[in-house]
Order: structure tokens, then sequence, then C-alpha cells
């Protein structure tokens, strides 16, 4: 059974048909063919699909794609401002957070969400921000640095 | 597979009563899209977030009324339940990723009737209850009787899970909710322990407690023998040691990957002494002695 999405994604409105019994990743990927939102685990668990719907970041892998109608929806692709990187992307790149690559939009994607939460995060925040991204590459002291890095350079304290 | 958003309860109790056993209910779906990737897609899903008044927190009779549609997130971000449901706020606080608890429904953690779910043994000792459509009838069922198995609820195929009823504890309770997972996050409790309890007047003995277990026992369950060895008594260390491992008698836990039975009973232990110890002290302002 097929219907039509009609969402905003990263400013642009998208109208596109889909399944009932397709995800809002496999929506993204497959229909819209936007690959910067990563399939791994499939199950909610590992963050890797982590976008920002309505406002707030959620797996994208356990979300309907019908759930996406009438919704605003910030993937990776929207993050940059043209040839300009969002300062949670130059973040990753300046503090070496960034090893095989597949984890990170997720990671980016959850730490975009926490700095339009909180200019000034605490330790425990970033824990709580980044508790549903998993990283099996950098042992996560750098991700953590990334995250402090692009915080002081948004709000001007770095 | 055939799929429908009702946008009233009427017309979901419809459906519901059209394709009973073939259709799966989906609000947040971070349980149910696993199962349609990874188990079988039903015949017939129906998404219920289409209908209106589901979602809220709201003081009611002495209580509070949360609707089924109401997020983990939204129940850990309300003052309201912090304040006055803090066992249940803790459950919502440790409940798996900032990203589920973004989307997955109270409702939905409790009609999955997990035994491990993380809401439903706050809901136990708080002494809850589910306001139950069918197409012909609606009840106020407390959840101590609403969970059948896993997975079953005494919703069946064609009952919807429309408010959920928590009444406020006693002002001079004090309680607890505690996980014990490996992993802080998104971890799924190998025991999860909640405790309620009311000190007398006199903050000498235990007037009411309620103990609830999870992930132990085919439902979560009240410790109805430990709860019954505490009351009226002052609460020593004696008397707490005995109640903890009448409440690990009174678990039927499994072995699985998470743990074996014996190890998920010596933490139903740990967990009620010091749920307990915990409670008491935060009541009373004093150890049990």
């Amino acid at each position: 059974m097929s219907f039509t999405i009609n969402a905003t994604i990263n400013d642009k409105k998208v109208s596109a048909s889909t399944e009932a019994s397709t995800s809002l990743l496999e929506f993204l990927r497959d229909t819209l063919e936007m690959k910067g939102t990563k399939l791994c685990c499939n199950t909610g668990e590992c963050g890797a699909c982590t976008i920002i719907f309505n406002g707030k970041p959620i797996n994208s892998c356990v979300t309907l794609a019908a759930d996406a109608d009438g919704a605003t929806i910030t993937t990776i692709e929207g993050l940059a401002d043209g040839a300009n990187l969002h300062a949670v992307q130059q973040a990753f790149i300046d503090t070496g957070a960034v090893q095989c690559g597949y984890c990170t939009p997720g990671y980016i994607m959850s730490v975009a969400a926490l700095l339009d939460r909180t200019a000034k995060p605490t330790a425990e925040d970033i824990e709580e921000a980044v508790s549903g991204n998993i990283c099996r590459c950098t042992g996560y002291a750098k991700i953590v640095d990334a995250i402090h890095l692009a915080a002081d350079r948004l709000s001007g304290r770095a | 597979m055939e799929y429908f958003a009702p946008k009233s309860i009427a017309e979901a109790l419809s459906l519901l009563e059209r394709y009973g056993g073939e259709a799966k209910v989906i609000a947040g779906g971070t349980d149910v899209m696993v199962d349609i990737k990874y188990k079988e897609e039903p015949g017939c899903l129906i998404n219920i977030k289409a209908i209106g008044g589901l979602a809220g927190i709201k003081e009611n009779n002495g209580g509070v009324r949360i609707g089924p549609l109401t997020t983990i997130r939204d129940l850990e971000t309300s003052a309201l339940i912090r304040d006055k449901l803090p066992v249940l706020w803790e459950a919502a606080h440790q409940f798996a990723s900032l990203q589920i608890r973004n989307t997955a429904t109270i409702g939905g953690n409790i009609c999955r009737a997990s035994p491990s779910g993380e809401t439903l043994t706050p809901l136990l000792v708080l002494e809850a209850s589910g306001n139950i459509a069918f197409s012909d009838k609606e009840t106020a069922e407390p959840f101590i009787n609403f969970f059948s198995g896993p997975g079953k609820t005494t919703l069946g195929a064609k009952g919807l899970l429309t408010a959920i009823d928590v009444p406020y504890p006693a002002a001079e309770s004090r309680g607890v909710y505690l996980k014990h997972a490996v992993r802080g996050a998104m971890d799924i409790a190998m025991v999860g322990v909640a405790v309620l309890i009311t000190p007398d007047a006199a903050k000498k003995a235990v007037r009411d407690v309620r103990i609830g277990l999870g992930a132990v026992a085919p439902t979560p369950i009240r410790a109805a023998k430990a709860e019954a060895s505490l009351r009226g008594k002052p609460l020593t260390p004696a008397l707490l040691k005995q109640a903890a491992e009448l409440a690990a008698s009174e678990a039927s836990p499994i072995d699985d990957q998470r743990s074996s039975a014996e190890y998920r009973r010596w933490i139903v232990e740990a967990l009620t002494r010091r749920g307990l110890a915990q409670s008491w002290k935060a009541a009373t302002g004093k150890e049990a002695v």
C-alpha cells in the first residue's frame, strides 16, 4: 500500500511516494537518494541514522516514513551552509574525531541538536546527548573534545 | 500490509474489531518497526498517532492522567512528573537513549508488556491503572491485573489503552527505581526494582511499602510476601535483609543472553535491599536500625 509523503527536508519541500512498511531511514536513503544518513543496526540502538525531526534527534530507522508527512527534518546534508561547514562538522575535523566515519553523521546530528538546546553543555549534557550513539573506532575522547570545541566556537568562546 | 491512520478512538476500535489478531497498533514505533524489519509484517498496521488528545500530562483527581502517546522524553522533562512521581521520572530518565525517548511512548512501553519494560514496575508500585477501550465497552484496569505474559495484556487483539491514571502516593512516601544493566544507556534491564515506602507518623515503623520487580518473571510483578513482611514493623537491618531475600524468592527469572536466573535473583536481593534502605532514609532522614 503506497501513499505520498509531503515533508520539509533541509529547508526544501519534498513530495514522494512510499510504502506503509518503509522506515524513514529507507525513505531518505532509497527513495530520496540521500545517503548521508547511515544504516547500521536498524534496531534503534547505535544512533548512526540520527536525524533531527521536528527539532528533536531521533533514530530514523525505527520511525515510520509515514510519520514524516508534514514534518520538518534536518539531515546531515542540510547542516553546511554552501561551502561553509557547520561548526560541529568543522570541530569533528579539527579534533580528529572521525576515524572510519560511519557513525559520524549520526554523532554530528545528535551534537547539533544538543547545541541547539544548550549553548553551554555540561559534561552530563554531552554524555546524555550522545549516549545513544556508538563509535567503535575513536574511544570517544576525541568526540567529546570536538563537542566542547563546537560549543565554544558557537558561543564565541573560541 | 494494509495501513490505516485513524483520526479517532472510535475509528481505531472499529479497525481493531475488523482486523483483530492480524492488526498491529503502532505509536512511536521503536519496537514495532524492529518487528517489521526483523520478524514479520503484520497483515495490517494501525498508526494511532493521528488521534487527537492522546498525548499530554494533566493533574486529575488527586493524581496525574497521562495520555498513552506521551513520549518518554515528555515524561522526563515534565516538572509535574519529576516533582510528584519521582519513581516514574527515574525510569523515564534511565530509558534507552535520548533518540528513543524522543519517539517511544509510555503507552507503547505498557502495551508492549515486556517484563523488563522500564515504566512498568514504577506504575505497579504507584498502583496506576489504564483506561481500556473496546468497541462495546470501556473499563479502568489496574496495571497489576493488566499483564498476562510477555507481550500479552488484557487488551487482547481488540482493545486500546486510552489513558494512564497514576494516583499520587502519600506525601510522606519516598521511592526509587533501580535498574541493573551493563551499559548505562540503551541496555535492557537485567533486573529493575521499584520501591515506594511510607513511614508511620513517628517515622519508626513501615506504614506501607510496595516493591515492584521487573525482568525477573513473565510479567512485571509486585513482591507481595516481601511487602507483607515489612508492613507495620520498624525497619531493622535484619528485617530489611529478610524482605530482600523474600523478594528474590518471589522472582522467577530465566537464563538468557543478558544474565543467568541465579544472577538475577542475587541482583533482585541486592537492589531490593538497597532500594528499601535508600527510600527509608529519604522518607525518615534515618538509616534502618
